[in-house]
């Protein structure tokens, strides 16, 4: 029952060998392989992901960043052309300004023209009226009562 | 009748030679040898049929299993070396399989190996081996010799007598289990011949069986362990 053969235990010692070889070329291998490939394949594919994800990331950022600048940029013409219809207005009213003042000063000038011009006419007539008279007082009448009548006359001319 | 009894017994317990090579004066290959023949055959058809047509995707059930049984051996054993002794997982789980499958491969007819002293003093002696050699890889000479004398040197002939008993214990402690259930089984048998043994054939057979082997696999790893550290 018990007994010792040296040969049983090194025929058991080689067949373990033996066991353990085929099961590392049967076994272990190829599953660890498989396993190590499917990682492999795995990583790659979360690479891949985290590769797209980041792009994506940078393209938004991007979108992002030249919305800004057409937001900025469309705040900067509006500004602009704000700024150059106020520089317009300001110009038509200024414009509108002088011209009223010229207009204004024009009428002006017309007027004391045609105020002088009146005035020059009626001094015109004054002196005509006056010779007029002196002619008909020097015709008629003699010194004093001339004189009287004359000027008078001339009141009466100057008062109508 | 008990005489019988314990011819009959002492009949399934010898291992018989089964053949006898010419060689150096006759070489006795051995029951146990032929049977273990038999195991390997069986494990290696088993692992090269898991193993075919291995894909990364949409894999097979069987590579599920085989998948499977892979990294839950390896998660085992490997935890049980530690970080230090990894290298050493695939030959403990061959030796856990062996083992396995030695011992309850009674339930189909064949003599276990593992009744045989012989297989598992081979067994034992693989393990002191790599044990040792373990220790020696990872320290290098110097440090293994000195590893003796720790934690003092007072302890260094139980540290040597270590390398000795512990073997020894191993090989003891499989051989006698499986021959203590195998013993239990066959009296069972004679006296309860009907459904009793089947219920014990469980426990003794296919339970203690896997349960040794683990045993032996866990006190292994534990020793190299040791060694390593």
């Amino acid at each position: 029952m018990i007994s010792i053969d040296f040969w049983n235990i090194g025929f058991t010692v080689i067949n373990l060998l033996i066991l353990f070889v085929a099961f590392r070329i049967f076994f272990f291998k190829p599953i660890r392989k498989i396993i190590e490939q499917r990682q492999a394949e795995v990583d790659a594919m979360y690479n891949e992901v985290t590769d797209k994800q980041n792009e994506a990331n940078s393209l938004k950022l991007e979108y992002e960043e030249k919305v800004m600048i057409a937001e900025t940029e469309k705040k900067q013409i509006l500004s602009e052309a704000r700024k150059s219809a106020d520089g317009e207005y300001q110009h038509i009213v200024t414009d509108a300004k002088h011209e009223a003042n010229r207009i204004h000063r024009d009428a002006v000038a017309a007027a004391e023209h045609e105020k002088e011009e009146i005035i020059g006419s009626a001094r015109k007539e004054i002196a005509q009226m006056v010779v007029e008279a002196t002619t008909k007082v020097v015709g008629s009448k003699a010194a004093a009562e001339i004189d009287s009548e004359l000027y008078d006359k001339f009141l009466g001319k100057a008062g109508e | 009748m008990s005489s019988d009894l314990a011819t009959e017994l002492v009949e399934e317990l010898n291992c018989e030679t089964v053949f006898t090579i010419p060689l150096f004066g006759g070489i006795k290959v051995m029951e146990s040898v032929v049977v273990t023949w038999i195991v390997m055959a069986v494990l290696i058809l088993i692992a090269f049929i898991m193993t075919r047509n291995l894909k990364t995707q949409n894999i097979s059930k069987r590579q599920a299993v085989a998948e499977l049984i892979y990294t839950k051996l390896t998660g085992m054993v490997g935890n049980m070396l530690g970080e230090e002794g990894k290298r050493y997982t695939t030959y403990l789980i061959t030796v856990l399989l062996y083992i396995g499958l030695s011992n309850i491969i009674g339930l189909f007819g064949f003599k276990s190996p593992t009744k045989d002293l012989n297989v598992t003093l081979a067994l034992a002696i693989m393990s002191i081996i790599l044990v040792e050699a373990a220790g020696i890889y990872q320290k290098g000479v110097k440090k293994w010799l000195k590893s003796f004398t720790q934690p003092i040197a007072i302890v260094t002939p139980f540290n040597i007598l270590d390398v000795f008993t512990r073997p020894l214990s191993l090989c003891m402690r499989l051989f006698g289990n499986v021959l203590g259930a195998f013993v239990i089984m066959e009296l069972l048998k004679i006296v309860v011949p009907a459904v009793v043994p089947a219920v014990f054939c469980l426990y003794f057979d296919l339970f203690d069986g896997l349960l040794q082997a683990y045993v032996f696999v866990f006190l292994t790893s534990l020793y190299i362990k040791e060694a390593v550290e």
